[in-house]
């Protein structure tokens, strides 16, 4: 059985909504400190409301998207406030479904500060050896299964997602030795409110007959991030995890 | 570059807890490993425009070193 203490410190980001907020509120459960966060404050105090265990569940408000360069110096300043990290799943993210025709830089380069910068540079400081608490660290990100499909529509989205497992994999090689975990998960449609938005829905008509056991559910990621960051998996690192029910 | 400059920035590059002093020797160091040897390569060539090699790296022994090393970028 998967459990963890207190002195036990995560950050969750992408807190307040889908697979964020589940990874938040299974990890607190489960007997960790939760650092969560996310943009909007009171969703996240809804997520707090829904805690097992309110002490160790910590809120912060913050858009990551909007200093990145200064997110090596954030982790630093949480880890001033709450103390050595012992990990994080970064969950924050965002979907946007555009053929080749609508593609405009702005918006591409928004969502890659998003989904692919902001992950790169919380990183560089959760792995900064002042931040983390060394041997038994481990850092996982949500990717997405449009990473390996490639799907019409999804080259922004696809290829942010592509970069992050990239990126994830050559810094779990610069850890490895310090003992230090980093792996991505690559799900395919879960049942989050980003997922189910109509927008989203209306381009994917008749989509869950591909799935021989229906869409995925938020637990189904966060249990395998919640493995991913225990020291259950203390041997596993610098992989990427696709979560489809077999589809792929 | 002022000498007490670089030793700040050596700090962040090497993620030191602790301040560094001119005299201290690397090899004695934890955070001297082979990524910090990767990142001092590679700070070297971004700021100064130099470009450490292995064999120069394998000599490099204490702070004072990579200070010598730095030539005219690094002042007292």
């Amino acid at each position: 059985m998967i459990s963890f203490n207190k002195e036990q410190i995560y950050i969750v980001t992408g807190a307040s909504s889908g697979i964020g907020e589940g990874v938040a509120l299974l990890l607190n459960e489960l007997g960790a400190t939760v650092v969560g966060i996310a943009r909007n404050e009171e969703r996240l105090n809804s997520m707090k409301a829904k805690c097992k265990y309110p002490e160790n569940m910590y809120i912060e408000i913050k858009d990551l998207a909007e200093d990145i360069d200064g997110l090596p110096q954030y982790v630093k300043d949480l880890k001033n406030k709450y103390g050595k990290f012992s990990g994080m799943a970064y969950c924050a993210g965002i979907s946007d479904i555009q053929p080749l025709q609508l593609l405009t830089y702005p918006e591409i380069d928004y969502l890659f500060k998003v989904n692919f910068f902001a992950p790169l540079f919380i990183t560089k400081g959760l792995l900064d050896r002042r931040n983390n608490i060394g041997k038994g660290t481990s850092i996982v990100a949500i990717s997405s299964i449009e990473a390996y499909l490639n799907d019409r529509g999804m080259s922004k989205y696809a290829s942010s997602k592509s970069a992050l497992i990239s990126a994830y994999k050559c810094m779990a090689a610069e850890v490895a030795q310090s003992g230090i975990r980093v792996n991505t998960i690559s799900p395919s449609d879960i049942k989050t409110p980003m997922t189910m938005c109509e927008a989203a829905q209306s381009l994917r008509e008749h989509r869950e007959e591909k799935y021989p056991m229906g869409f995925g559910e938020v637990s189904d990621v966060a249990n395998m991030a919640i493995f991913l960051l225990s020291n259950s998996s203390k041997w596993i690192t610098r992989q990427d995890y696709i979560i489809d029910c077999g589809v792929m | 570059m002022k000498k007490e400059e670089f030793l700040l920035a050596l700090e962040d590059v090497l993620q030191m807890e602790d301040p560094l002093t001119e005299d201290q020797i690397l090899t004695e160091l934890d955070e001297w490993d082979s990524l910090s040897k990767m990142a001092v390569m590679a700070y070297y060539k971004k700021n100064f425009g130099i470009a450490i090699n292995l064999n120069d790296l394998k000599d490099i022994q204490s702070v004072q070193d990579l200070i010598e090393i730095a030539g005219d970028n690094i002042s007292d």
